[in-house]
């Protein structure tokens, strides 16, 4: 470990990358050592008796598990190992729904603090329920991924979230707050005043959507206002999907570090797994809460070390619903190397696809995130794009609308025609389906304040 | 001699054309030709304006994709077969007009392959080429009469 001499000052703008970016991982602050380094038996022995301990409390308290476990004739006695995991029985969103609104809630509502819901874009929504216990540990996970991501006590952070029934709000405002900062609970929403805010009072650690962001970075630039110098430093995102070309141009226009970290609300909420600096392709999972499992989406059956499936994830020992076996319909693949950081944790890839987001078209399996990819390596557009798949004349056609930067238009059709050509080649090599590209005037594409909506499935069902 | 031509990007949508408009508007800037080209899905938008370098900031601080390029400005006189002839000089040594509009009445623009050999050529010929002041000039012009 670096002696007291050589710890940086990670208050200071850009030093906590410039010591990521010298492999000094240990002059960064790490929020509980004792669990987000310890030895990998350790954990898992940790997680082998909270799994134990979570069947139980399942099969006691919630009438839908004690069903299905007697059907199958499972109960805890029966998980030795935690491969014995695999015995239960998976919960899928479904479940959720059809036990709406408090079927799988494991404690009288007195117990209760809060309640939140998922956005609910396919039918029902989905409501939670935290206990005190819950919410100490919705907490801590949070203040564990915020400092990972260089924040610490005494930031000042705003909050560009909505707040309300989402998880992403609450959950790092109470995060933040476990971890010692202030919180400024501005919410979504009134781009200019988030820009006055972060001036007037000093704001060091912006929360918000990475496609928001982006909008108060272009605001800012537009009303002249110099980001080097600003005091804001660290960008936490959430709340969609972090485009990894999204996140660079955010880092270099802002001069922030920005880091996004996972969650849904069916296992708590953010918090689940957090980037550190060292990886910034991946996150660690907080596994002294949450078992996870690699599973093929089709089968269900796990998957080899490190190859690419649907995440499942068991939260361990969390109170207000204890789920098994979630199905996050979330494709990843999970490393348990020792990292850089000094972390021990586990680390999943960020989750670029979704099992039910791929799109089927002319029989070609293809996934946005492949469309991401290929657009952040083209100098002339902007990562915003959206995603029309229409029928013509009874053929799937796919059509992907880009935003051309100012600087790369030309007076020639020619030149634009000739850009579309080769934006729709490089698409076609990748997703082996040829595109129709359209070129879209800059801000041309709706910056999303909540989930960004890539895709537009026009074709009938 | 040439006159700077201001060619915006554009979605072949509603309003889109407004949305520049109003910005030339808020600049002060006038209007005194365009014309509007589109492939169905995008399209370019080209002005000949009294202050371009005013219509391109403007433009440009709205963040719209915009470029400012020389073109010729012709005064043909209206009789019958003068576009022609004046096609006909540019055609018989290779140049090609891209594109080209006609402003206020006679007035038109042309943009070539090669502008400076375009405007030797014309500027030997009987057809008056228009500055840009030519262009303030007439509004500033027509401003102090109305005042």
């Amino acid at each position: 470990m670096a002696d007291a001499m050589e710890t940086i000052d990670v208050t200071v703008k850009g030093a906590a990358l410039a010591a990521a970016a010298e492999g000094r991982f240990d002059a960064l602050p790490i929020y509980k050592p004792e669990i987000e380094c310890a030895p990998r038996e350790e954990i898992r022995a940790l997680q082998l008796e909270k799994l134990q301990k979570t069947v139980a409390y399942a099969y006691e308290r919630v009438p839908y598990y004690r069903e299905k476990l007697d059907e199958i004739g499972v109960s805890s006695s029966d998980i030795k190992t935690l491969e014995d995991v695999r015995k239960l029985p998976f919960t899928d969103k479904a479940v959720l729904r059809e036990t709406f609104p408090f079927g799988l809630f494991a404690v009288p509502m007195d117990e209760i603090r809060e309640l939140h819901s998922s956005s609910g874009t396919t039918g029902k929504p989905v409501v939670v329920g935290y206990t005190d216990a819950d919410m100490d540990m919705w907490s801590e996970c949070i203040a564990r991924l915020v400092q990972m991501a260089g924040v610490v006590p005494g930031d000042m952070a705003q909050m560009a979230f909505g707040y309300g029934m989402f998880t992403g709000g609450f959950g790092l405002h109470y995060g933040l707050q476990r971890l010692g900062c202030a919180m400024i609970p501005a919410g979504s929403g009134n781009t200019e005043r988030h820009i006055q805010m972060i001036d007037d009072y000093g704001t060091t650690v912006l929360i918000a959507t990475p496609s928001y962001a982006m909008h108060i970075c272009e605001v800012g630039e537009a009303m002249g206002y110099d980001w080097e110098k600003s005091p804001l430093r660290v960008g936490l995102f959430g709340g969609e999907p972090c485009p990894p070309g999204l996140k660079a141009e955010i880092e270099r226009r802002m001069h922030i570090v920005c880091t996004d970290n996972y969650g849904l609300t069916e296992v708590m909420g953010p918090g689940v797994s957090g980037e550190c600096l060292a990886e910034r392709f991946q996150q660690h999972i907080a596994e002294d809460h949450f078992l996870w499992e690699v599973v093929d989406p089709e089968t269900g059956e796990p998957v080899g070390e490190g190859e690419m499936g649907e995440l499942v994830l068991t939260p361990l020992c969390k109170q207000g619903i204890p789920v098994l076996r979630y199905r996050t319909h979330d494709l990843t693949r999970v490393t348990t190397e020792p990292c850089a950081c000094g972390r021990t944790l586990a680390r999943m890839d960020k989750v670029r696809s979704r099992s039910d987001d791929m799109l089927i078209i002319r029989g070609t399996n293809v996934f946005p995130s492949q469309i991401e990819d290929v657009l952040s390596g083209i100098d002339e557009v902007t990562p915003h794009y959206h995603i029309i798949v229409e029928t013509r004349g009874g053929m799937d056609a796919l059509i992907v609308e880009t935003e051309l930067r100012p600087e790369a238009f030309r007076d020639s059709f020619e030149a634009m025609d000739g850009l579309r050509a080769r934006i729709a080649e490089k698409l076609k090599g990748t997703l082996l389906v040829a595109p129709e590209v359209r070129l879209v005037e800059p801000g041309g594409i709706e910056r999303a304040i909540g989930k960004a909506k890539h895709v537009d499935d026009r074709r009938k069902k | 001699m040439t006159v700077s031509q201001i060619s915006v990007f554009a979605n072949s949508r509603p309003g889109h054309m407004n949305r520049v408009l109003d910005l030339f508007e808020g600049a002060g800037v006038s209007v005194r030709g365009f014309s509007a080209a589109d492939t169905g899905e995008y399209g370019i938008l080209r002005f000949i304006v009294d202050k371009p370098y005013e219509a391109l900031e403007a433009l440009q601080e709205a963040g719209c994709a915009c470029v400012i390029s020389p073109v010729l400005c012709l005064k043909l006189v209206d009789k019958p077969g003068e576009l022609s002839r004046v096609m006909g000089v540019l055609a018989k040594c290779g140049i090609n007009v891209v594109y080209s509009y006609s402003m206020i009445s006679t007035y038109i623009v042309l943009s070539t392959n090669d502008p400076e050999r375009a405007h030797e050529l014309l500027a030997e010929e009987p057809v008056e080429l228009i500055s840009q002041d030519d262009i303030a000039r007439i509004v500033a012009e027509r401003v102090a009469k109305e005042a």
